[in-house]
């Protein structure tokens, strides 16, 4: 666990860069800190590797004030990935992901091995390991970055903006890949960014700060969604937040039906057996012989398919997204609802093959139980204007 | 021009290029060895720089032939030592700046991620500044070594020996050849000199060349 300890860094000028910054940083999480610019973030993280020394106030890893030892002997046990990535022009690709193992002493055949085990670890071929920095892509230079941060399999990560500088399509691909290793590592990582959705999709925890330095709320990415502590917080997040706040509840909640699912093989009677067995239904989902879903059939262009066709072949509309029960979040399920040319959401298994259809009604009232929960979770207890609680320290 | 006095004086024009090579070369190898630290100061505390800087350039306006004679007169007679110093110090105006650039010229990310994963002061710039400044303190070396050479000229006609000795011997004697010989054994050597300098900095600096389409 990293511990700040009310931290203050205060500038020569007067300036103050970090103002009473207390926080704990949980072992084997993502801790973020996002904030507007001049919020003190990356002061924050800079006085854990003591690239920033603070003016009053500790900083503790797993207890240990960091202090206790050299800057230089601290720094070789903490990964370290900058938004400009720094790679050493000079070096190769091989050596400068073994640069701590060679700072620390260790064999040159094992630092080599282990940087060709890093290089295959973040997706680089290690047919690269002679090459030089300059000859790579951004995108493969930030995940160099990234392996020359983990070459000595140091406990605790720092990461300043390591992805902004790569463009949206390659920055996904990159956050992607950094949960799945930290899903194998569970590092503790302490990761500053000022994108706010970067946040929300990595964080474990997120700790928001505000210029002057302060920190203004500590939340995990739900919590923050549903209660922001203040309208600064809640402007910094920005538009749709109830939106998002639907991506952190599954949604095995929603009621599915399947009783207006035919197989692909059947014809037009056994097609209206199926409706008459739902009232008030005018939509058809018909699907392969593994269930799995071909497309949407409508009561009215049922009329106009010939008597002896299979439904297969009738013209059927696009499914759009389909959500995947048990993983996807209900975000994904309002997704496949919008659309659906049905305006029904389309649940699977991992399979793909269809476990039933969500109406718009099951979606809603899968959201109320969320709102429910999380929103308004005493609404009787509390004024309509009663502004919600602040989340503290979580 | 009577060219039958080259076949019978080879002996002698080699003999003069190793010397000139000697007096020539040398300064530069003492100039270099002078500011490396000199320019690392410079970096360090940036207010030394224009005091150093300052003095270098400073020697730079000493007339050579000034320098040469005082030398030979009064401190280390009639020697290449008195060559070699003031040739050295002459470099000085050169290389002093271009290690300071070079030094200058490592981003400043590759600074800090350097001292971030854990390289102590005197590492950082033996490891990672040095090597990066390597182009640029070339290229200084490079300019040292050719003035050198030229000026090493000046140094023979004040007879400290080199192939200054042939300009002021053929024109002594009224040998054309002897001069004619001195001045292209003179930009051989320039040219030989700058050439190796070329090849060995390809050689410690192969992370410069773009060589994308070989790599691939």
């Amino acid at each position: 666990m990293i511990t700040f300890d009310h931290v203050t860094k205060r500038y020569p000028d007067g300036t103050v860069a970090l103002d009473d910054f207390t926080l704990d940083c949980a072992t084997g999480e993502i801790t973020v800190f996002v904030g507007t610019s001049g919020g003190g973030k990356t002061t924050a993280l800079r006085t854990i590797n003591r690239m920033v020394d603070p003016t009053s106030g500790r900083v503790l890893i797993d207890g240990q004030d960091v202090r206790d030892k050299s800057p230089a002997e601290l720094r070789r046990g903490i990964g370290y990935v900058i938004q400009q990535v720094g790679l050493f022009p000079h070096r190769t690709i091989r050596d400068n992901i073994a640069t701590v193992p060679y700072l620390l002493g260790w064999d040159k055949k094992k630092a080599r091995e282990t940087a060709m085990e890093l290089m295959a670890r973040v997706g680089l071929p290690t047919s690269m390991a002679k090459r030089y920095p300059f000859q790579l892509s951004g995108g493969q230079q930030q995940r160099v970055g990234v392996a020359r941060a983990l070459a000595a399999d140091p406990p605790v990560m720092l990461m300043d903006e390591p992805f902004s500088a790569v463009d949206p399509v390659v920055r996904a691909e990159l956050q992607q890949e950094f949960l799945r290793l930290q899903a194998e590592l569970h590092k503790t990582i302490v990761f500053v960014t000022h994108d706010v959705d970067e946040a929300i999709r990595l964080g474990d925890h997120i700790a928001v700060f505000r210029t002057g330095g302060t920190l203004v709320q500590h939340a995990t990415p739900a919590e923050l969604l549903a209660r922001p502590a203040d309208d600064f917080v809640a402007s910094f997040i920005g538009r749709d937040r109830g939106i998002r706040l639907l991506s952190f509840h599954n949604a095995d909640g929603i009621e599915l039906h399947d009783a207006a699912v035919v197989a692909g093989s059947a014809d037009r009677s056994a097609a209206r057996a199926a409706l008459a067995g739902v009232s008030g239904e005018p939509w058809l989902l018909v699907v392969d012989d593994a269930r799995r879903p071909i497309g949407w059939l409508s009561q009215d262009a049922l009329d106009s398919v010939p008597e002896t066709a299979e439904l297969r072949d009738a013209g059927l509309l696009p499914i759009g997204n389909t959500f995947t029960v048990g993983v996807d979040p209900l975000r994904s399920a309002l997704d496949s609802s919008v659309l659906s040319p049905s305006g029904r959401a389309v649940g699977v298994d991992a399979d793909g093959a269809v476990l039933g259809i969500a109406t718009q009604a099951d979606l809603a009232t899968a959201i109320r139980t969320v709102a429910a929960g999380d929103l308004h979770p005493h609404p009787l207890d509390r004024a309509p204007d009663e502004p919600a609680e602040p989340a503290g320290d979580a | 021009m009577e060219w039958q006095w080259l076949p019978g004086h080879l002996d002698d024009l080699a003999a003069a290029t190793v010397q000139h090579l000697q007096l020539s070369l040398l300064p530069v190898l003492l100039g270099l060895i002078i500011s490396l630290p000199l320019g690392i100061v410079s970096v360090r505390w940036r207010w030394t720089y224009p005091p150093i800087f300052g003095v270098a350039n400073l020697l730079y306006a000493v007339p050579s032939i000034a320098l040469f004679v005082f030398m030979s007169q009064y401190v280390t007679g009639l020697s290449v030592a008195s060559a070699i110093i003031p040739l050295a110090l002459f470099t000085l105006s050169v290389l002093v700046p271009n290690v300071v650039d070079g030094l200058k010229q490592v981003p400043d990310p590759v600074r800090q991620a350097a001292t971030a994963v854990g390289f102590g002061t005197l590492r950082r710039l033996m490891q990672v500044e040095l090597p990066i400044a390597v182009p640029v303190i070339v290229a200084g070396v490079r300019v040292a070594t050719v003035a050198s050479i030229s000026l090493g000229s000046v140094a023979g006609i004040m007879g400290l020996g080199g192939l200054g000795q042939l300009f002021q011997d053929g024109q002594q004697r009224d040998i054309p050849s002897e001069v004619f010989a001195g001045i292209v054994l003179t930009i051989v050597l320039a040219f030989v000199c700058d050439l190796i300098l070329v090849v060995v900095q390809r050689a410690l600096t192969p992370w410069t060349r773009a060589r994308k389409g070989a790599a691939a």
